[in-house]
């Protein structure tokens, strides 16, 4: 498959060009980490702002750090965090990997199977009922911050009504195990801000499906779809979503590779241990090793999907194909 | 109008497959309500091709659109009846329309080329229209796919590619074989060569003749090349600003034409033998459909136009048997219009 292979060679040099931004990025900000402690008022004395400084490696010259850091990211030494006593970046990214994967995950992957659903269901009845409810409806809805969405719920369901707990993943005094119990309670925890992050997103997959689906609609081969006999069903879903799903499906995998980065508001908002909330830490105290870490996953996660997209549209579209099947 | 008046048939009732009967069609405009077709009016024998001609935008695909129920909204048919093998199409509920579609009357489309899914292979193309009116199973669907490739010289094998692994020429083949694939008893088709060269036109006509003439379907055949229809077809009827102005059989159109538009269209065509002529165009430009005249709606193109065509409407009227013309000028019986003085138009 040549096909693969460059797009796999193109992958890893946009790595390489990304693993350099991320590199010289945060360093571009004024002050260091050891700045970061004095000004929230630790006390040391010069000779141990030296060590401290030594021990960060920031007292070494830009282009040796730079070295050092490439030699590390390729063994997955990703340094230890500041702010997180000193834990390895790697332990404390991958804790927080799986709340935000299952969290943004979850509500992008939620927001892509209604939104495009209903994205074909008002481009097909356009005009009707629904498309003129719903689609200036989802307009709204993803031009509203999840800023609003976040504050309104944590506090309208969480506080005022009390459905919802208003922070963490699951109670403190819950140990994470397999049970049903652990289970429903993390469920419970999620659906504030997984409907918050859902229903931004919403209306970023909804619009533009239907969008193309109303294009879509008035090419030849859906009026032939329906002078064959064929059931509305097929037409709608065969003939007509199946062509217009495409460039949908690039707007998934760029929403996946995002997913990473994490709904940085609402993580914070609901107080949950995502890499949202750890990149918002980490960008507060200037947690060099931290930033650089979670900027990485979230290269690779984009990059990954983005490849995703390219193998899943050949899949898709019959006519990118080279050669034959 | 009556509809006697307007019953361009030259068949027994039996032998009649397709009555339109004064078919209107509305589109909805910002401007108010526009009339594509007015009163159209035409019979189809069993094994007949009857082609429509005219300029575009005269309503032909209107028509055509109308015979298998495919107008979309702002169209929509407005009145008259459409009768096939003596039910009316018009009063069919979904699922009666949903059966008759390609099932009794298969259309091939004016882009043929893209009326194939890209996204489908083309078994799943024939699949799906055998498995949605026929029960057979999937192992014969693909079978009966391969024979019907075949009909059209396409290699059976190719029916696991997909659309645009096909030249335009063998699509439109594709799509002719898949409208051959239930038997429809009516196949339409609106313009099925127009975007190919003339050396694949004739490969491809030569095919549905041959296949007409082996199967016993008829055709409503659509076209706005009036020496390739005269070839191809029994009876034409030519259309003017979404009205029929002659239905006539096809040798008369060129040689004997009973309506000034259809000389008209005949003049703009070089005669491939005989003498050279210097080829005369029709003057002016389509009827603006927002501005219907009263009284016939070529007055304004006519060179022989006359007082009573401005002040009143000719219906399609035989003038002689299976000949139909809707002008002033056959009032006091059958005129010939090619002998007549041309008057200057004002265009």
């Amino acid at each position: 498959m040549g096909f693969i292979l460059r797009r796999l060679v193109f992958y890893f040099g946009a790595f390489l060009v990304a693993v350099v931004i991320n590199f010289f990025l945060p360093r571009m900000m004024p002050g260091d980490p050891v700045d970061a402690m004095l000004a929230q008022g630790a006390r040391f004395t010069a000779e141990q702002i030296a060590n401290l400084r030594l021990t960060f490696g920031v007292d070494q010259p830009l282009y040796q750090q730079f070295f050092t850091y490439l030699g590390d990211v390729f063994t997955l030494e990703l340094g230890n965090s500041t702010f997180f006593s000193n834990m390895p970046v790697a332990e404390v990214l991958g804790n927080a990997f799986w709340w935000t994967l299952f969290l943004t995950g979850t509500a992008t992957v939620l927001a892509f199977i209604f939104g495009a659903t209903l994205g074909i269901v008002a481009a097909w009845y356009r005009g009707g009922k629904f498309d003129s409810f719903a689609s200036p409806l989802s307009l709204v809805l993803q031009a509203t911050p999840q800023l609003v969405f976040g504050i309104v719920v944590l506090f309208s369901l969480g506080v005022t009504w009390d459905l919802i707990p208003i922070s963490y993943a699951y109670d403190p005094e819950l140990t994470p195990t397999f049970s049903w119990e652990f289970i429903k309670n993390v469920l419970h925890h999620s659906i504030g801000p997984i409907f918050c992050i859902f229903i931004v997103q919403l209306g970023g997959f909804l619009v533009p499906m239907r969008n193309n689906m109303i294009n879509l609609l008035n090419e030849d081969y859906i009026t032939m779809g329906k002078a064959k006999g064929l059931s509305n069903t097929r037409v709608m879903l065969n003939y007509g979503a199946r062509n217009a799903i495409l460039p949908s499906v690039t707007a998934l995998s760029m929403a996946l590779g995002f997913v990473v980065g994490g709904a940085l508001v609402v993580e914070v908002i609901f107080n949950y241990q995502g890499l949202g909330s750890v990149l918002y830490n980490a960008i507060i105290n200037r947690d060099y090793q931290l930033i650089q870490g979670q900027l990485l996953i979230m290269t690779v996660f984009m990059l990954a999907f983005n490849f995703l997209a390219d193998v899943l549209y050949v899949f898709l579209d019959p006519r990118l194909r080279k050669g034959g099947k | 109008m009556s509809v006697n008046q307007a019953n361009a048939s030259v068949h027994d009732k039996s032998e009649v497959q397709l009555s339109v009967r004064n078919l209107c069609v509305d589109y909805i405009t910002a401007n108010g309500d526009v009339r594509a077709v007015n009163n159209v009016s035409f019979d189809i024998g069993r094994g007949e091709v009857f082609g429509l001609a005219g300029e575009s935008g005269c309503g032909k695909s209107t028509v055509a659109f109308s015979v298998c129920r495919l107008h979309k909204p702002p169209a929509f048919i407005s009145g008259g009846e459409i009768i096939f093998n003596g039910r009316d199409i018009l009063k069919f509920d979904d699922e009666q329309l949903r059966q008759y579609r390609w099932k009794e009357s298969a259309m091939v489309f004016q882009s043929a080329m893209n009326s194939l899914n890209p996204v489908l292979t083309l078994e799943e193309q024939f699949c799906d229209v055998l498995l949605a009116h026929t029960n057979m199973t999937r192992q014969e669907c693909i079978k009966r796919a391969g024979q019907l490739l075949e009909v059209v010289d396409i290699h059976p094998s190719r029916l696991s590619d997909y659309p645009h692994q096909f030249s335009g020429g063998m699509r439109q083949r594709l799509v002719i074989a898949i409208a051959l694939a239930l038997n429809a008893k009516l196949i339409i088709m609106d313009e099925p060569t127009t975007a190919l060269d003339v050396v694949v036109q004739r490969e491809i006509l030569q095919k549905i003749y041959q296949l007409k003439e082996e199967f016993g379907f008829s055709i409503l055949f659509i076209t706005h090349d009036i020496s390739l229809m005269v070839e191809f077809c029994d009876r034409i009827g030519i259309m003017y600003a979404g009205e029929l102005a002659e239905v006539a059989p096809a040798k008369n159109i060129l040689t004997k034409p009973n309506h000034p538009y259809t000389e008209g269209l005949g003049n703009a065509f070089p005669p491939l033998h005989g003498e050279k002529k210097r080829l005369v165009g029709i003057p002016g430009t389509p009827l603006n459909l927002f501005e219907v005249p009263v009284g016939c709606r070529f007055q304004a193109r006519c060179p022989y136009v006359k007082d009573v065509c401005r002040k009143e409407y000719c219906t399609l009227t035989e003038i002689a048997p299976g000949e139909f013309s809707a002008c002033h000028l056959h009032k006091d019986g059958v005129v010939d219009i090619k002998s007549l003085e041309q008057q200057p138009v004002q265009g």
